[in-house]
């Protein structure tokens, strides 16, 4: 029998996503002012990160920006072993690292985004924690380095 | 809305890298075996639905590639591609193509190759404007909603390792799977590599390649071309909001999954799940997923599955077994997956699942579960 083959093909793409009104305000006021923006529900009252057009519970148009903090509580956690290939740079993204989903005061959604503690008894469910910003901002998530234990615990 | 039957399955050897055979190939395989099991051609199928998710194996417009190897020529064919849920929503909308009077006899066919592709990548490609920059992909996403389950539940890595074994001793009974490790125990389990906290590799599903397919008939067809058809009693699906971080404790409060149930149960008229459902096929991407899942499903009430995995409840001796084939745990295609589960629970009404038969089936139950966006619920029945 003839020897059974791959073929390997290997690409790069590029892609551009429109924002709509609703990403354009986040972005510019994360970019410009490290300010995080949520959308409130005018049925529901949820204050949603991401912010989107509509309140899927309400099925509301969501017009109302309101401010969200950068600091948060944590609502789930967990310590990443296994490299997956980070989607925006193509190369494998070092392990260990802590994840959360993170509620910022002031939102009703939580935020997944990773933690500077990797050690797993250092953290619980509950816990305060503060964004890392960087210097540079692009608008985009990335702009927080990670999120930390707050000292002064509220 | 007119009774429709399953009355015929097929699946290929499910495996890491299925070489042999290309996506076309995998398809025709699982087509002519289930066209064999319902003792019917391909000149009787009316209409074909297909099921992929082709962005793991970068390979546009499968309906048109792959559609051949399902008999697709000049007859009705779409595709569904919703996660995990592709399979079983595959599954409802040709239920749904019978049961309205539209077609007679439809085929349904799910199929994947991981082996060809950038499955992880794939799925870490979520919202651009939004987490892309901060997605962990399935193992890391799973493992933050587990750590809500653990504190809301009490589960231990104990009872979700029970969850891993089981599946893999099933599994060897399965000729098809995927994972033959025959033998595993809880301590292996938890000494396996960790992906993610608390999720050891062995907690997780495999990435396979594999096709399945189903057929359905109407009353009158199912009852000339099958002795024993398994009737569809209810099929249902529930979506809901997008981001992860969008509701609350999900696999705590899996709420899709929960309505699907409840709605289909109701039309079924089952009050007391566990006692009355013979065998389940459910979509357990996750040992852990499994034990929220129970208590979804109303097998146990909120904060009991660790005790029914503890009491061998779900075991193939147990009261009602849960994955008999191995399920997902140890065999998973995606685009085939929830295919596999209404073939799997058909299978058992129709006593046809060989070594991995429960006895005397008359009530089976399918779920399939989509990222976390989607819950699809399955009643099979023997009358
Ligand atoms: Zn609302």
């Amino acid at each position: 029998m003839t020897e059974l083959l791959r073929v390997p093909h290997t690409m790069t793409l590029a892609w551009r996503y429109g924002t709509s009104w609703y990403f354009a305000e986040f972005i510019r006021a994360l970019r410009d002012e490290r300010r995080l923006l949520g959308l409130r529900c005018p049925a529901c009252r949820r204050v949603y990160l991401p912010p989107r057009p509509v309140c899927g519970n309400c099925y509301a148009e969501l017009r109302e920006w309101v401010e969200v903090k950068d600091s948060g509580t944590i609502r789930a956690f967990t310590i990443v072993h296994t490299p997956i290939i980070d989607p925006t740079s193509g190369q494998l993204r070092p392990t260990p690292y802590g994840m959360a989903l993170i509620q910022l005061d002031g939102a009703d959604t939580t935020l997944n985004h990773y933690l500077a503690e990797n050690d797993p008894s250092q953290l619980q469910i509950g816990m305060r924690v503060q964004a890392v910003w960087r210097k540079e901002r692009s608008g985009m998530l990335s702009d927080i380095v990670h999120f930390v234990a707050m000292n002064n615990e509220q | 809305m007119r009774r429709v039957a399953v009355i015929g399955t097929g699946q290929t050897k499910h495996a890491k890298a299925r070489d042999d055979a290309t996506q076309s190939e995998l398809v025709r395989q699982a087509t002519t075996r289930a066209l064999a099991d319902a003792g019917i051609t391909i000149h009787e199928v009316d209409a074909i639905v297909l099921s992929n998710m082709e962005l793991f194996e970068g390979r546009a417009l499968p309906e048109m590639w792959v559609g051949e190897g399902a008999g697709g020529y000049r007859k009705p064919v779409m595709k569904i591609a919703t996660g995990g849920t592709s399979g079983t929503s595959a599954c409802i909308a040709g239920y749904h193509q019978c049961a309205s009077g539209l077609f007679d006899i439809v085929l349904v066919v799910g199929w994947e190759k991981h082996s060809e592709g950038a499955t992880q990548t794939g799925m870490a490609l979520t919202d651009p404007l939004w987490d892309r920059n901060v997605a962990s992909g399935a193992v890391g996403n799973f493992a933050l909603s587990i750590s809500q389950y653990v504190a809301a539940r009490g589960v231990t890595p104990q009872q979700a390792a029970k969850v891993a074994v089981k599946a893999r001793r099933n599994a060897t009974r399965n000729p098809y799977a995927h994972l033959q490790i025959d033998g595993i125990t809880v301590e292996q389990v938890l000494q396996s590599r960790m992906l993610a906290d608390p999720v050891h590799l062995l907690d997780m599903c495999p990435q396979s390649d594999g096709a399945c397919a189903v057929i359905y008939a109407v009353e009158d067809r199912a009852k000339k071309f099958c002795p024993r058809p398994s009737w569809v009693r209810a099929a249902v699906t529930r979506h809901d909001q997008p981001y992860i971080g969008d509701l609350d404790r999900r696999l705590v409060t899996m709420r899709t999954l929960r309505d699907a149930a409840r709605e289909a149960y109701q039309r079924v008229g089952i009050t007391e799940p566990l006692r009355e459902i013979d065998v389940a096929e459910i979509y357990e991407p996750v040992s852990y997923a499994e034990l929220a899942w129970y208590e979804a499903l109303g097998f146990c009430a909120e904060g009991e599955a660790g005790r029914l995995i503890d009491d061998g409840v779900t075991e193939m001796n147990g009261e009602l077994p849960v994955n008999p084939s191995g399920g997902v745990l140890s065999t998973n295609p995606v685009g085939a997956s929830g295919v596999l589960r209404v073939a799997e629970a058909a299978m058992q009404v129709m006593g046809r699942a060989g070594d991995h038969q429960v006895p005397d089936v008359r009530l089976a139950l399918a779920t399939g579960y989509g990222v976390y966006a989607w819950s699809d619920v399955i009643i099979l029945s023997a009358d």
